[in-house]
C-alpha cells in the first residue's frame, strides 16, 4: 500500500515536471544573422577595423531604414536578413557608411563614404523543437557590391553560401 | 559522559517496553474460523469518463476510450484499452493537430487484500501501446529573434503527415472500487516511455493519441484515466477467508 502511494507520487511528479519544454532556450540555434567580417585589402590574412561604421537596411524602394549598427569602429558586423516565403530568392540590401562623424563635424573637407551591398539567398525552414517551432536558414547566398564613384569596399568573398549558424563569418569584405 | 548515561537509560527503557508488548501478545490465544466467499470472474468493460468530459469542455480535444479487463487468477488481470483521440496543440510558434486511434494491452496485478467478499483493486499494471495517427501542421511562425525587417513570418501550410505510428511501453497504478453491484469506478496514472515512433519529415510529433504530449526533453510521457466499468460475471470461484472468532 505504502509502495503504491510512493509510486503514484513519483508518476505524478514526473508527469508535471516536464513543462519547462515550452520556452525556447536562448542557447538553441534559431534563425541566424548574417555575419560579415572586414579584412585588409593589402594584407588579406589580416582583419581590419572600419572606423565609425554605421549600417542601415535599405528597403526595396530604396528608402534607408533604422540603424543596425551606429558609429562603431569594428571589424565584424551581425546583420538581420529579410525573409518571407520559403524557397523564394530573397534580397536584403545594406548601406555601410564609413567615418560616420565626417558628415556632421565642422570640417567641410571630409565626407562620410557610404557603400551598398546586396545579399541574395533562398530561405529554407527547418524544424527545431516544440518550443522554438521552425527556424529559417539561408541557402545559395550571393553578394553584390553596388559600384559607385568612390567605393571604400574594394572586393568581397563569400566564405559560406549556406547561412545556418552564427559561429563564423559568412561574407568577408576587403577594404 | 553524561550524554552516554542518558542514552543508556533511554535505550534500556525502550527495551523494557518491547518485552512488555511481547508478553502481552502471548496472552492473546487466537481462535479462528474459515468462511468461503464466492468471487466473480469475468469480463469487465467500461469507458473513460475523463476523456468524454474533456471532449465537451476543451475545444482542442476530442477523445474516447473503451477499456476492459479479464480476470485470469486471484490477482492477475488481462487488461487493454482501445481509443480514438484528436488533439490540437497550439503554442506561440506552432499549431498542429494529431488525430488517430490507439490500442494498449497488458496485465494488471491487484495488490489489495480485500476484506470478506469485497472485490476492489489497488493495482499496478504494465502495457504496450500502439498508435496509428496523422499529424497536421496547421500553421507555424518562424522563430526569429530579430524583427528589424518585418514581424515574425507566419505560414499556414495545412500540411498533413499521414500513416504515422508509434509504439511505447507503460506502467500504471490505479484503484478500482465497486460502487454498485458489478459496477466499478476507477482512477489510474500512467507513466509512458516511447519505444519507437515515425517522425514526419522536417517536423515532429507533439502529441500521439494514447501516449499524449511528447516532450522535447526525452522519451517519457504521462497520462491519467478515470473509468467507469461493468463486470460481466462469467463464473465464480471460491475464496477461503480465515476469520478470527
Amino acid at each position: 500500500m505504502k509502495k503504491f502511494i510512493i509510486l503514484i507520487l513519483v508518476i505524478i511528479s514526473i508527469g508535471t515536471s516536464c513543462e519547462r519544454d515550452d520556452i525556447c532556450s536562448e542557447n538553441t540555434s534559431t534563425t541566424p544573422h548574417l555575419i560579415i567580417r572586414f579584412y585588409n585589402v593589402d594584407d588579406q590574412e589580416q582583419t581590419k577595423q572600419v572606423r565609425l561604421l554605421t549600417v542601415n537596411g535599405v528597403d526595396s524602394d530604396g528608402n534607408v531604414l533604422d540603424n543596425i549598427v551606429s558609429s562603431v569602429s569594428t571589424d565584424s558586423i551581425v546583420l538581420p536578413l529579410r525573409f518571407q516565403n520559403e524557397g523564394v530568392i530573397t534580397t536584403s540590401r545594406f548601406a555601410l557608411k564609413r567615418d560616420s562623424d565626417f558628415d556632421t563635424d565642422t570640417n567641410d573637407t571630409t565626407f562620410s563614404n557610404t557603400d551598398e551591398i546586396v545579399v541574395n539567398y533562398t530561405p529554407q525552414f527547418i524544424y527545431v523543437s516544440r518550443a522554438c517551432g521552425y527556424k529559417s536558414v539561408f541557402n545559395d547566398t550571393q553578394n553584390t557590391l553596388i559600384v559607385d564613384s568612390d567605393n571604400w569596399i574594394f572586393s568581397y568573398e563569400i566564405v559560406n553560401t549556406t547561412i545556418d549558424n552564427e559561429n563564423a563569418a559568412h561574407i568577408i569584405l576587403y577594404h | 559522559m553524561k550524554m552516554q548515561r542518558t542514552s543508556y537509560y533511554i535505550i534500556s527503557i525502550i527495551i523494557m517496553m518491547l518485552y512488555n508488548v511481547a508478553s502481552f501478545s502471548q496472552d492473546n490465544a487466537v481462535v479462528t474460523d474459515t468462511v468461503v466467499f464466492k468471487q466473480s470472474y469475468g469480463l469487465r468493460l467500461g469507458g473513460d469518463l475523463s476523456k468524454l468530459v474533456r471532449s465537451f469542455l476543451d475545444d482542442d480535444y476530442k477523445g474516447f476510450e473503451i477499456n476492459g479487463d479479464y480476470r485470469l487468477s486471484k490477482k492477475v488481470y488481462l487488461a487493454g484499452e482501445l481509443g480514438i483521440e484528436e488533439k490540437t496543440t497550439d503554442s506561440d510558434y506552432l499549431n498542429t493537430t494529431a488525430k488517430g486511434s490507439y490500442f494498449k494491452a497488458g496485465l494488471d496485478y491487484n495488490s489489495y487484500i480485500n476484506w470478506l467478499d469485497m472485490e476492489n483493486m489497488i493495482y499496478g499494471g504494465i502495457r504496450v501501446g500502439l498508435s496509428s495517427f496523422s499529424q497536421t501542421l496547421n500553421s507555424f511562425t518562424v522563430y526569429n529573434t530579430d524583427q528589424y525587417w518585418q514581424q515574425q513570418f507566419t505560414d499556414n501550410p495545412n500540411q498533413e503527415f499521414k500513416g504515422l505510428s508509434a509504439i511505447w511501453s507503460e506502467i500504471l497504478v490505479g484503484i478500482k472500487v465497486e460502487v454498485l453491484n458489478n459496477l466499478y469506478v476507477g482512477l489510474n496514472f500512467q507513466l509512458k516511455a516511447m519505444i519507437t515512433q515515425d517522425e514526419p519529415t522536417n517536423f515532429a510529433n507533439l502529441y500521439v493519441p494514447g501516449f499524449n504530449k511528447i516532450y522535447d526533453s526525452g522519451r517519457l510521457g504521462a497520462g491519467y484515466g478515470y473509468s467507469i466499468s461493468y463486470l460481466i460475471p462469467i463464473y465464480k470461484k471460491n475464496k477461503i477467508e480465515v476469520l478470527p472468532k
